[in-house]
């Protein structure tokens, strides 16, 4: 028997390091109410600890090279590449005053809609606290678009927290060490995240293909889905609030699973620089409020705007709301370009009641004929101060 | 190419190198394969630590410390991706063992030769981790052969200037 292991060690030693990683991937794997087999979202105690040493191992001179780096750009772009910063900063000065008088108005609309989801008991939930982490690290394979962040549990980064840039969706924490995070992209194949087209209000799930494109999955064909249509994030996954950019529709192709005929899949260019990822954030935490840095730059917005533009918000206001209560002139069966107070092809903006099928003498333009034992038309207008019929309207 | 017997071919040369390049080498390559694809972006069409594992298991033509450290290098390769840990393993173990046992067997000084086993192993661990992932777990997986071909083409890139210098670091007598 001793000879046997001896003379087939090597085959025993490949054998035996097989076997036991395959019983190591069978408990990683379960089986889904399909009948579908799936990777464990949730790491076991035994495989996240060979992640947290893998990790621990691989993030140190990841993070030493990557402060290097940003050395290196921080001091030649603080210190010697400072040509036109004062323009710039001009420049930034004024966008800044103009982004916020917009975004004074974007709040009081949203105040508005806040106070209307109370009525309906819908909450919108606000990004209200958000983590800055750089990303240092990658997984090195093609097949798994992951890459890691140099914060952690101690920083407040929690499991499936949305990690966001200031363009679009970037994708999830999948899971979280002491001082790194390991974010999955949206572009990688495990991912999913519910998203909606704006215009066509089409929903879907988004996740990566093999050459790392996030696509849209499994949805019916429709022809009114173009290329250049945006992507948004739908809110219902409970990891990306409601309509943060994901991207736009870069072409349309079937799917290609053999059973699925009329289903197609929306390939996305994602709003993100996902192969460029520098510093992201992570959502930490939404309320149903808005943020006092928020609340503060809307104070700062309206003083700017001062006691004229805000007059004049409230005289805009009470407009529409004096145009809903009344009556419309609007004819809903016609299209918007001949309705007939927007037809400026007409002289007049009068419009004239149909002819009636029995005219008689109340009808407006109707010429009844006078009988015997009644005064005539002359008569009656003879005498003013006793009307008998309504004034006519003038015929033209 | 030369064939020789596997007791010959041992006993014509042990390369042996400082300790630290033991210690040093994989880790290089691991830390470097996780940095590297930030800069390379959809274009990282490398593995390193495939490639280191192949020029160890060639030069110490020894199937089971190939099978260990490809075991080695898989497993970690794997704990930092969001797949399960295994599958780069099991593809690693092998091409580690096959690397050593083809080490005993044919003629490893030629150069040609190491870059063609450094492309066909390449591509056999594609194989293999696609047979695991997709028919051993049956988990769902898109792939793209181009991709991997490209990957293989990388590695023997690699391999063509990587094992000249880690030739030069053995410990001659």
């Amino acid at each position: 028997m001793d000879s046997f292991f001896i003379r087939y060690r090597n085959l025993v030693v490949l054998l035996t390091l097989l076997v036991v990683q395959i019983v190591g991937l069978a408990v990683q794997v379960r089986r889904t109410g399909a009948g579908r087999n799936s990777l464990d979202p949730q790491d076991g105690a035994s495989v996240r600890l060979i992640r947290l040493w893998a990790d621990a191992v691989v993030t140190p001179p990841e993070r030493l090279i990557h402060q290097s780096k940003m050395g290196i750009v921080g001091m030649w772009q603080g210190y010697i590449d400072l040509r036109h910063t004062q323009a710039e900063n001009q420049e930034l000065q004024k966008t800044i005053d103009r982004m916020r008088l917009e975004q004074a108005a974007l709040l009081e609309d949203a105040k508005q809609g806040q106070r209307l989801q109370a009525l309906v008991n819908f909450r919108e939930k606000y990004i209200y606290k958000t983590v800055a982490a750089q990303a240092i690290g990658a997984s090195g394979s093609d097949q798994s678009k992951v890459f890691y962040l140099d914060k952690g549990s101690a920083d407040g980064l929690d499991r499936d927290m949305a990690v966001i840039t200031p363009d679009g969706i970037v994708g999830k924490i999948r899971d979280v060490f002491p001082h790194t995070a390991q974010v999955l992209a949206i572009n990688d194949q495990t991912s999913g995240a519910g998203v909606i087209l704006e215009t066509t209000r089409i929903r879907g799930i988004l996740r990566g293909n093999a050459l790392g494109q996030p696509q849209i999955v499994g949805i019916l064909a429709d022809q009114r889905i173009q290329p250049g249509e945006k992507v948004l994030t739908a809110g219902g996954d409970l990891i990306f609030p409601r309509g943060l950019p994901v991207g736009v529709v870069e072409k349309i192709v079937r799917d290609p699973e053999p059973d699925r005929d009329g289903f197609i899949d929306v390939i996305v260019k994602p709003a993100a620089h996902l192969d460029q990822l520098d510093e992201v954030l992570v959502i930490t935490s939404t309320e149903s409020r808005f943020p006092p840095e928020q609340e503060k730059d809307l104070a700062t917005s309206e003083a700017l705007k001062g006691p004229e533009a805000a007059a004049i918000a409230e005289q805009k206001k009470a407009s529409a709301i004096m145009a809903e209560r009344l009556p419309g002139l609007i004819d809903p069966n016609l299209p918007p370009d001949q309705q007939p107070l927007l037809d400026s092809s007409s002289p007049t903006t009068l419009t004239h009641p149909p002819m009636a099928l029995h005219p008689d003498r109340f009808t407006p333009g109707g010429i009844p004929q006078p009988k015997a034992d009644q005064p005539s038309a002359d008569n009656t207008e003879a005498k003013p101060a006793t009307p008998a019929t309504p004034p006519r309207n003038p015929q033209p | 190419m030369t064939t020789l017997s596997g007791e010959f071919r041992r006993d014509l040369e042990v390369r042996r190198y400082p300790i630290l390049v033991y210690a040093l080498a994989p880790l290089v390559a691991l830390v470097l394969q996780a940095w590297l694809p930030r800069f390379f972006k959809s274009y990282a069409w490398f593995d390193l630590p495939l490639v280191i594992t192949v020029y160890f298991s060639l030069v110490h033509r020894v199937p089971i410390q190939g099978s260990l450290m490809g075991a080695g290098m898989g497993l970690f390769e794997d704990a930092l991706t969001s797949h399960p840990i295994g599958v780069n393993g099991i593809a690693k173990t092998v091409v580690g063992f096959l690397a050593s046992s083809m080490g005993i067997r044919i003629d490893v000084e030629n150069h040609t030769i190491r870059l063609g086993l450094t492309f066909f192993l390449s591509l056999l661990s594609s194989v293999i981790y696609l047979f695991v992932y997709r028919g051993v777990l049956g988990l769902s997986q898109e792939w793209s052969w181009l991709t991997e071909l490209f990957k293989a083409i990388g590695n023997t890139f690699i391999a063509l200037v990587l094992f000249p210098a880690l030739d030069r670091l053995q410990i001659r007598e």
